[in-house]
């Protein structure tokens, strides 16, 4: 267990330096091109003096860039993620739209989860059968598609063409869809949930596949099936647990993904969280909100690398050692 | 294993007396891929999409954002023998301009790997040879850099330096900002690969008979990283253009050139009613990018040393 809390404090320091890391850039960025000022002007047409002046004073213009980056970090670690080029605090914005962002996202993923470790292990107990082949091919197409193209093909043919699904947003406005406002919600999650499952579940089953494969061969698994060992117990106690443990990675990264890619994906189905508003604020260069929303998702993907540290040192003890 | 290289190396021999040895490798590896039906598929699909890239000035029926459509009484129009893939309501031919997006999409996808290559193998050798604070700090630069929401920061970099600095780049201040945020996942790799094969046995009997490092480097470690190398690329290829499809959906892209992800992000307005301006490129995304990962699985199957026989 000591060894279990060191790892732990280990992985919470490494956060540190990355957050930071991402802090630097992500200001940068907003200081990159010189005068923050004029790229604001760029993006919003016609800035009121009473904004312009909110946004000498939010910048510190007067101060030099490093000093204006640990004040804006200050700032940041109390919370406090500055003001919109609109002249609203991004952090109130900000709330509601993580809280869509997540609801999408962990519904996802755990439905990839589900669905993607007993097929991918399926796939490989059958390595070359039929199902096999269906596996693997529909997976390599998940692989290989733009997710937002999907769910805008989708959007086609369920929504304008058969007319079953709503196109667009969280919730119904002018009608309540299947006539409750929780069914509403439902049927406008359905089109989103199916492609990011489908396209998180394709990355799940080929790594569950190969790794199942590769474990399957090994000396041990020969073992145990020779000790007479049924071969359920071989495939779920033995094999699996070995290969497991790279699909946890994979997991956090592809959530990452997920998370990093949602302008894209939340765009096509209008859907109100943190990727469509990033990509509205990054178009016309409100500088504050873009910062916010980037900060709010690397927490969130650096939440889910720690999870999936712990994960991983519980289900394989090797790596707590130093 | 021995079966097969002995002989190639037989037929090595034949062919140049007892020249190097990776050479032969490489013959055992190509010999792999031959047999791997979806990676040659990949490789055929692959050098389609390189054909119609190379090729595109001439088999494009009209030039590149041209709005020939608009004059002809085609705008809008559904596919046909004329328009294969339809037009758009605004006239451009979503034919030419998925056969010209072959092109840039390539461009992008290519240019930005080779960034990725060099930045990333540079990096990776000096901190999986070197030891100390500088290895330490580019360690922890490289994590930083795998762990970072980079999609937000390419979008946010093409927004800011199209808008300010480098307006007239084009494409390549994406290949750039690619590049820029894509190399760390090359660099842990050959990180890694460095420090497993320095340890090998082999490598210490090398140097036990008083090879110089040059030479260990050259005979021994490069020839070893330059097979994940190129599996990881490959596979790289294929992200860029998603990835550049992503940013010009969005509108973060080149307005003026032509791209996969431009016709997508036009057609999706149009959605309702004319479905083509965003079905096809669409299309022609899925079956790239599927070429590049079965050749990169390919590619990983045949040098991947473990599955050798």
């Amino acid at each position: 267990m000591a060894s279990y809390a060191r790892y732990l404090i280990r992985r919470l320091l490494f956060m540190i330096p990355v957050f930071l890391g991402v802090s630097v850039l992500t200001y940068a960025v907003g200081n990159a091109a010189g005068d923050p000022i004029a790229l604001i002007r760029i993006g919003l047409r016609n800035p009121s003096p009473a904004v312009l002046q909110a946004l000498r004073e939010y910048y510190h213009l007067d101060q030099p860039v490093h000093m204006r980056y640990l004040n804006w970090l200050w700032e940041l670690l109390h919370g406090n993620l500055g003001t919109s080029v609109t002249g609203r605090s991004v952090g109130d914005q900000i709330g509601a739209w993580a809280a869509t962002t997540l609801e999408l996202q962990i519904i996802s993923l755990l439905l990839a989860i589900a669905i993607g470790i007993p097929v991918g292990i399926l796939s490989a107990k059958r390595q070359y059968s039929k199902v096999d082949y269906a596996v693997t091919t529909i997976a390599i197409f998940g692989y290989s598609m733009p997710t937002f193209w999907l769910g805008i093909m989708l959007i086609i043919v369920f929504s304008f063409n058969l007319g079953w699904l709503p196109s667009s947003g969280a919730k119904g406005m002018t009608f309540l869809w299947w006539g409750d406002p929780l069914l509403d919600h439902l049927a406008h999650l359905v089109l989103p949930v199916f492609v990011l499952t489908y396209v998180g579940l394709a990355t799940i089953v080929r790594l569950v596949r190969s790794n199942m494969l590769e474990v399957l061969r090994q000396d041990y698994i020969l073992a145990a099936r020779s000790s007479g060992l049924s071969e359920r117990t071989v495939t779920y106690r033995y094999a699996l647990r070995n290969a497991i443990t790279p699909v946890v990675t994979i997991v956090a990264l592809s959530f990452g993904g997920a998370l990093a890619g949602a302008p894209a994906t939340e765009t096509a189905f209008s859907w109100p969280g943190l990727g469509f508003a990033f990509a509205r604020a990054a178009l016309v260069l409100d500088i504050p909100l873009v910062q916010g929303i980037t900060i709010v998702i690397t927490l969130m993907i650096l939440t889910a690398n720690l999870i999936m540290d712990l994960t991983y040192a519980m289900l394989d003890p090797r790596v707590r050692v130093d | 294993m021995s079966d097969v290289k002995s002989e190639s190396q037989v037929e090595q021999a034949k062919e140049s007396g007892s020249r190097s040895r990776s050479a032969s490798q490489w013959a055992v590896a190509w010999r792999r891929f031959k047999r791997n039906k979806s990676g040659l598929a990949g490789m055929a699909i692959v050098g389609f999409f390189v054909f119609v890239a190379l090729a595109s000035p001439w088999i494009a029926p009209f030039p590149p954002r041209s709005y020939a459509g608009l004059f002809s009484g085609a705008a809008g129009a559904p596919p046909s023998w004329e328009h294969p893939f339809g037009v758009e309501p605004s006239g451009i031919d979503v034919f030419s301009e998925v056969i010209h997006g072959t092109r840039n999409d390539l461009y992008v996808g290519l240019g930005a790997t080779l960034i990725t290559i060099l930045v990333g193998v540079a990096v990776g050798a000096i901190a999986g040879y070197f030891r100390g604070l500088i290895a330490d700090t580019i360690l922890g630069i490289t994590q930083v850099f795998l762990v970072i929401p980079a999609l937000l920061l390419i979008l946010l970099f093409a927004r800011i330096f199209a808008a300010l600095v480098f307006a007239g780049l084009g494409l390549t201040l994406i290949v750039l900002i690619l590049g820029f945020f894509g190399w760390s996942g090359v660099a842990l790799l050959v990180r890694g690969e460095i420090f497993r094969v320095k340890e090998l046995e082999f490598i210490q009997a090398e140097r036990a008979l008083g090879a110089g490092t040059l030479r260990i480097m050259f005979r021994h470690i490069v020839p070893n990283v330059l097979s994940p190398v190129i599996v990881v690329s490959t596979l790289n290829i294929a992200g860029y253009i998603l990835t550049e499809v992503v940013i010009s959906f969005l509108g973060f892209g080149d307005p003026n050139t032509s791209t996969w992800g431009l016709l997508i992000n036009e057609g999706f307005t149009y959605i309702r009613t004319e479905w083509w301006v965003s079905f096809f490129p669409g299309l022609a995304v899925v079956f790239c990018v599927l070429g590049f990962n079965l050749m990169g699985d390919g590619l990983s199957d045949a040098l991947n040393p473990r599955l050798r026989e």
